[in-house]
């Protein structure tokens, strides 16, 4: 992700302005039931994301994007066939699930599914253009406490030495056998899970050792300032809550899922 | 060799914790030479990176002093910091040393810490990469480079503080054998510009062919302090410190016996090994500068005589136009060897590096057999 990132169209931008943006379409995303205004959203974090990267996912990230969407989908089933009001659709008992599919719990779940849908797209352009250095400096701008911005550096700093190092780790149990049945794949994953946690104490013996040696001074500066983000990007965030929330005002209600999906299984 | 000491510890006792059977430091008094090359020697856990840390005030002796200009250090912040940016200690693991997301967020980490103005880094980054030869991975993620990549970049976070004296622990580890002498070739020029090096090492060859002086810890005591040629003279003493005898003086020491010199590199040991009467080859230096004509020079040299590069400037120049090179790396080295086999060659070396060059072409002389400049 931080490499996608790193050579975003989008880089350069003020991650603190485009922090804003995404928190202001999100909350508009939310403020109305308009399945439109998820629809808008989606255009937007999808317009987006083809600037930031033209849409050249690496398959790893785009493979827990689908997990998301699954997730995501399922957890919408789950609404759909928990209805309370509205014209019942489904009523039946499968095993000891009681199934209570009303209009209103099937459109309130394409509405979720929208939402999140679209959610994703606007959260995933801000992610694959700004990397966790710029998104600690936006947090500082943000007037964010100083010890909050410096630990995200550090654990994303960390991290990936701790990965590397549960690979190798990882590798070293395959090479012993160690993920041969499930019960031993468990406990080795137990294992394994442990020495990393040793790992991380010792790490951050040496980190603290390492940053004294270069003259820590209690934060860790930035040599290439992102831009600060200016009143444009206020306005532009500013207008865009306000347009997609007037949208949402006045197309709430025009679309039904029911009435598109299933107006033949009702009548 | 003067007697200006930069660093020194005296009486210096340390310990992690309490239930430790010994103490990580026990009584250790080491004097270091300001300009010198020197290396700290011992095994596994001796407390070479212990000693190192109470040279930049990191860890504070339990008991005894560090002196720094023969001033005892001061653990106030501000002095910290002033001590922090004239000793600079790079540590064996580059991961451990680099923090920030690119590469010139990370050199630029130190000269931040001290204050700098925005120009002065700019020049110290530009520099400091042209240095260790990253100037084209300037903008590129840390995490995404190399493992010799990354320890490149850690020296030059540690360059770019411009330090007096720089401490290596391990400076080689982990590095190919290529890399490694370019590490040592930097370490080279830095010396040769004033900067005092201190290195930890466990590599026997490296520390013999290198320094100066060694200074020998076991088990948290200082042992032995001198010249590397008295030290290893003595094999039980170099084993007795779980250490072993270099290659060159156990060779020596096996085939010429009675030999009244020591030689502590391949060329010299081919020059004790040579038949009185040999005829050598020459090596001719060529000074490099930034507006040299390397192009020109390299046109000039016969197609039997090889060309060996040595510096950050000659090594620049030949790549950038694509030039002969039979000596790319340890190049000194490589063309000494050639004359004692009767090669003429061609050392195109920076010009600050030239010195260092004609001590050793001094110390084939030496032996007797004739000379090689």
């Amino acid at each position: 992700m931080d490499t996608l990132a790193y050579s975003s169209r989008m880089l350069g931008w003020a991650p603190l302005g485009k922090l804003f943006f995404v928190i202001m379409v999100l909350i508009a995303n939310l403020a109305t039931s308009s399945m439109l205004v998820p629809v808008v959203t989606l255009a937007i974090g999808l317009i987006l994301m083809a600037y930031s990267t033209n849409f050249r996912i690496p398959f790893l990230i785009a493979l827990a994007l689908a997990e998301a969407l699954v997730i995501i989908a399922f957890g919408c089933g789950m609404v759909s066939i928990s209805g309370d009001t509205g014209t019942v659709i489904w009523d039946t008992h499968i095993l000891w699930v009681h199934v209570h599919m009303t209009d209103d719990s099937f459109n309130k779940a394409w509405l979720i599914l929208f939402r999140g849908v679209a959610g994703m797209a606007v959260m995933m352009a801000f992610a694959t253009s700004t990397p966790i250095p710029h998104l600690s400096q936006a947090l500082r701008q943000a007037k964010i406490p100083t010890e909050i911005s410096e630990l995200v550096v550090l654990i994303y700093r960390y991290g990936f030495l701790l990965l590397e190092r549960m690979e190798v780790m990882w590798n070293a149990a395959s090479c012993r056998m160690g993920f041969n049945g499930a019960m031993r794949s468990i406990s080795t994953v137990a294992s394994i899970a442990v020495g990393i946690f040793i790992s991380s104490t010792n790490l951050a013996d040496k980190a603290q050792t390492a940053l004294e040696c270069r003259n820590y001074q209690g934060y860790f500066p930035v040599y290439n300032q992102p831009p600060k983000m200016g009143v444009k990007w206020l306005a532009i965030s500013v207008l865009t809550f306000a347009g997609m929330y007037v949208f949402g005002m006045y197309t709430e209600g025009w679309i039904d899922m029911c009435d598109i999906l299933l107006s033949g299984v009702i009548a | 060799m003067s007697d200006d000491y930069i660093l020194e510890a005296r009486g210096v006792s340390y310990t992690y914790s309490v239930r430790q059977d010994r103490p990580s430091l026990d009584d250790v008094s080491v004097r270091i030479r300001r300009g010198s090359r020197t290396a700290i020697l011992g095994a596994n856990g001796a407390g070479k990176s212990t000693l190192f840390y109470h040279f930049n005030g990191v860890y504070k002796p339990k008991s005894g002093t560090v002196l720094y200009n023969g001033e005892p250090l001061s653990y106030e912040k501000a002095d910290l910091r002033k001590l922090r940016s004239d000793i600079c200690v790079v540590v064996q693991n580059p991961d451990e040393q680099i923090f920030s997301s690119t590469v010139e967020e990370d050199v630029a980490f130190g000269p931040m810490n001290m204050g700098m103005e925005r120009d002065e880094i700019e020049r110290r980054i530009q520099d400091a990469l042209f240095k260790v030869g990253m100037e084209g991975y300037r903008k590129r993620p840390s995490t995404q480079l190399s493992y010799g990549q990354r320890k490149r970049v850690s020296i030059a976070g540690a360059l770019a503080v411009d330090p007096k004296v720089l401490i290596l622990d391990e400076p080689t580890a982990g590095l190919d054998p290529q890399m490694a002498q370019e590490v040592m070739e930097l370490v080279d020029q830095l010396v040769e510009a004033g900067t005092t090096v201190l290195i930890s090492t466990h590599d026997v060859d490296l520390a013999y062919t290198w320094a100066e002086e060694v200074h020998v810890i076991r088990r948290g005591k200082a042992v032995f302090s001198g010249s590397p040629e008295e030290f290893f003279s003595d094999s039980a003493r170099a084993f007795a410190c779980g250490l072993t005898r270099p290659t060159p003086s156990s060779v020596d020491a096996s085939l010429c016996p009675g030999s009244p010199h020591r030689p502590r590199t391949c060329a010299q040991l081919l020059c004790s090994l040579a038949p009185e009467g040999a005829v050598f080859g020459k090596v001719r230096i060529v000074p490099v500068d930034a507006d040299t004509d390397v192009a020109a020079e390299v046109g000039n040299v016969p197609d039997d005589q090889s060309i060996g590069v040595y510096g950050a400037i000659a090594h620049r120049a030949f790549s950038s136009g694509g030039l002969r090179v039979d000596h790319g790396f340890n190049a000194i080295e490589g063309c000494m060897t050639d004359a004692i086999r009767g090669k003429d060659s061609v050392l195109f070396c920076d010009s600050n590096m030239v010195p260092l060059a004609k001590r050793r072409g001094a110390a084939i002389e030496e032996y007797g057999k004739g000379a090689v400049m």
